[in-house]
């Protein structure tokens, strides 16, 4: 739908454009080929400069001269990955590497693509990345791969095994399971249960959403609803727990796989009034969620462990770099945090800034 | 469509007339769908809390689409809507939270006025920049607003390190957000007013008048005395204002900034104002047809969830709707024009 929309948008300013520029046309073409010329030019020098005269300062005397690293996380500002990035920074800090972070606006593949090639073309040593499809991204990861940079996945995963040369990151499914014996305890083994999932095709909250299913079926007592996406958007998260309870009011608990679920999750039961009497069980633990367990709003969360991640993403990006034998699949623990234990448990909340 | 049904011969009914209304239709097909879903749901959808839940959730996008009405009868467009939503909600919030020095939930109602004024702010100087490039630069509308829809998220993002603003008054989340009066939430009084006033502006002042004579024919409207440059400028700075007054009703509402959470708010706002019969290319629209557009999308979504229609099918069948409403009234259109 909205691709169609901008469009149809997009027709209006060329029409009446197209008979001036028509009027142009020569001059233009005169333009086109000086830049043309001029671009082929520089990549020539370009080309010339790195082939033959261009040495690195080291000369290759020390193992790895290129010292640099580069974090790709699924998206800008988000705790969870700022928290990743602390971890991230302090561990490359202490190995005496350099970490450059650079993060798209949006959880969205058409935006992070552009971003790897942009790497690419710096040559980092190390890039550790967040996949935001765990299809897409393959074509341009394997390129970073073909340049002879490491690449070490963290937090979410590409299907492919083969480009990554370790994955760091939560046992999603694990912690989808201890979502629903968490919500299970909530409820007391029975009524009826809901999961709030993002976007259909994300590797991680279809993991937990997995894990979920697969254990609340050993409940027998608790109905599942099944799950819905939500795009990501807390707005549609709102709207979709609220239709949900016009059709099975008696809902007692909701799954809600990550922040922006989780979010408008507790505002579409604030607004229903079923603050509380609909036990909403979240996915990670950022400031936001944190202040809603102790409000009240959520009662559970289950947090993962980005700092850890993003630690031993570095030390596997560098143990690559150095020549030195890499552990292929690495998973961090889930813990379930509920009001009760939460101030037991501060040292898992995300952060906002390092 | 109002203006060119004022030279239409007089003996039309009033029902021909109203169902020459272009509105009339995609109303129609409204309560068809909310009708269908009443049927299939009797015991679930027909109900006071599926209707507050769906106005509340509306309202947000309803008055972003009222503003964008106006650009898109000017025949032009805003795709900067949701960021400086965003945008607004953010100066908002931080404003506050350092009136209250750093936590601003305890604050009280002056404390939200200044910053529903800051939100306002905000949101007006983002639609006087969108309105000077339009108009006196003579920049393309879609491309001075794709800048501002970048610049205004990338601002949001500055002024928080893309953090969301978390501490937001609980009386602006009480009041505003969640509150109501008599069954009514104060969200949908707030947009409901908001869209009364937009389609008093709209259909019966001058200021209206002068929308629709721009949006049909520019040069023509230079030339008949109407000053276009400053017209359009003050069309913009509404739409910007609007979408600042909206950034204000999604913090009351989320109790959060999202910043992550409206990168497509701007599509959705033009869906929405062009289902409502409002043309892409100026001259032609109603904020009647608006509201229609912004709630069949809106009644689409609950009613399957409600109904349990399986997921993936549901935004192919909104798709579906939105397209077909659209290819209907422009049928309707064409076979009426040669008459």
């Amino acid at each position: 739908m909205s691709e169609r929309a901008s469009e149809s948008v997009s027709q209006r300013p060329a029409r009446s454009v197209g008979r001036a520029q028509r009027g142009r046309a020569i001059r233009r073409t005169r333009v086109g080929t000086a830049a043309v010329a001029a671009a082929l030019a520089l990549l020539a020098a370009g080309c010339g400069g790195s082939g033959t005269i261009g040495q690195s300062p080291g000369g290759g005397s020390e193992p790895p001269a290129n010292k640099n690293l580069v974090l790709l996380p699924g998206v800008k500002a988000e705790p969870f990955y700022i928290s990743m990035q602390c971890g991230a920074q302090e561990e490359a800090a202490k190995l005496g590497y350099q970490l450059d972070t650079q993060a798209p606006d949006q959880f969205e593949a058409a935006l992070q693509t552009p971003i790897v090639t942009g790497v690419l073309a710096t040559r980092p040593a190390g890039v550790l990345i967040a996949p935001t499809d765990d299809v897409a991204l393959a074509n341009p990861m394997t390129q970073l791969k073909d340049a002879g940079i490491k690449v070490v996945e963290v937090d979410t995963r590409l299907q492919d095994e083969s480009v990554a040369l370790s994955t760091v990151s939560s046992n999603n499914e694990q912690g989808g399971r201890l979502a629903a014996q968490t919500v299970a305890q909530l409820v007391g083994d029975t009524g009826k249960v809901m999961v709030l999932n993002t976007k259909a095709g994300t590797s991680t909250t279809d993991a937990r959403a997995k894990g979920f299913e697969e254990e609340i079926a050993n409940h027998p007592g608790i109905t599942y609803l099944g799950q819905e996406y939500t795009d990501n958007q807390p707005s549609v998260a709102a709207q979709k727990i609220t239709a949900k309870l016009s059709s099975d009011p008696d809902l007692a608990a909701v799954f809600a796989t990550n922040l922006n679920t989780g979010e408008g999750a507790a505002t579409g039961l604030r607004n229903a009034g079923k603050t509380g009497q609909v036990r909403l069980v979240g996915f990670d633990a950022s400031p936001n969620q944190v202040e809603d367990l102790r409000a009240g709003e959520v009662s559970a969360l289950i947090a993962q462990d980005p700092a850890t991640i993003g630690r031993q993403g570095v030390e596997q990006v560098v143990a690559a770099i150095e020549g030195r034998p890499v552990q292929r699949e690495i998973q961090t623990d889930l813990i379930a945090i509920t009001q009760a234990d939460m101030d037991a448990n501060s040292q898992y909340f995300y952060k906002t800034a390092c | 469509m109002i203006d060119t049904e004022v030279g239409a011969p007089a003996q039309r009914t009033a029902a021909q007339r109203l169902a020459g209304a272009s509105t009339f239709w995609i109303a129609l097909v409204l309560v068809a769908l909310c009708v269908l879903f009443s049927v299939l749901r009797p015991d679930a959808f027909p109900t006071l809390f599926t209707l507050q839940t769906l106005l509340i959730e509306a309202s947000v996008l309803l008055v972003l689409a009222v503003g964008m009405t106006f650009v898109i009868i000017t025949a032009g467009i805003d795709l900067s809507v949701g960021s400086v939503l965003v945008f607004s909600g953010v100066v908002a919030a931080t404003f506050m939270e350092s009136l209250s020095g750093g936590d601003a939930s305890g604050a009280g109602v002056g404390v939200v006025l200044l910053g529903l004024v800051a939100a306002l702010a905000g949101g007006g100087v983002w639609g006087l920049v969108n309105g000077l490039l339009v108009a006196r630069a003579r920049i393309p509308p879609l491309i001075v607003t794709l800048g501002s829809f970048g610049a205004a998220l990338g601002a949001a993002q500055l002024i928080t390190d893309g953090v969301d603003v978390r501490t937001v008054p609980r009386v602006l989340r009480d009041g505003l957000g969640f509150g109501q009066t008599g069954q009514v939430p104060h969200m949908v009084a707030l947009a409901a007013v908001v869209t009364l006033a937009g389609a008093w502006l709209l259909h019966t002042t001058r200021f209206g008048r002068r929308t629709f004579a721009v949006g049909s024919n520019a040069e023509a409207a230079r030339r008949a005395g109407i000053p276009v440059r400053g017209h359009l400028v003050r069309v913009y700075t509404g739409v910007g204002l609007l979408s600042g007054l909206a950034g204000f009703m999604s913090l009351a509402y989320f109790g959060t900034t999202t910043i992550s959470g409206h990168s497509t708010d701007n599509l959705n706002a033009i869906a929405a104002v062009v289902l409502g019969g409002t043309s892409l290319f100026g001259g032609v629209g109603t904020v009647f047809g608006t509201v229609i557009g912004v709630f069949i999308p809106a009644v689409l979504t609950k009613g399957f969830v409600i109904v349990g229609v399986q997921q993936f099918w549901q935004p192919v069948a909104i798709s579906a709707v939105l397209v077909a409403a659209v290819w209907f009234d422009q049928v309707r259109r064409r076979s009426r024009d040669r008459r």
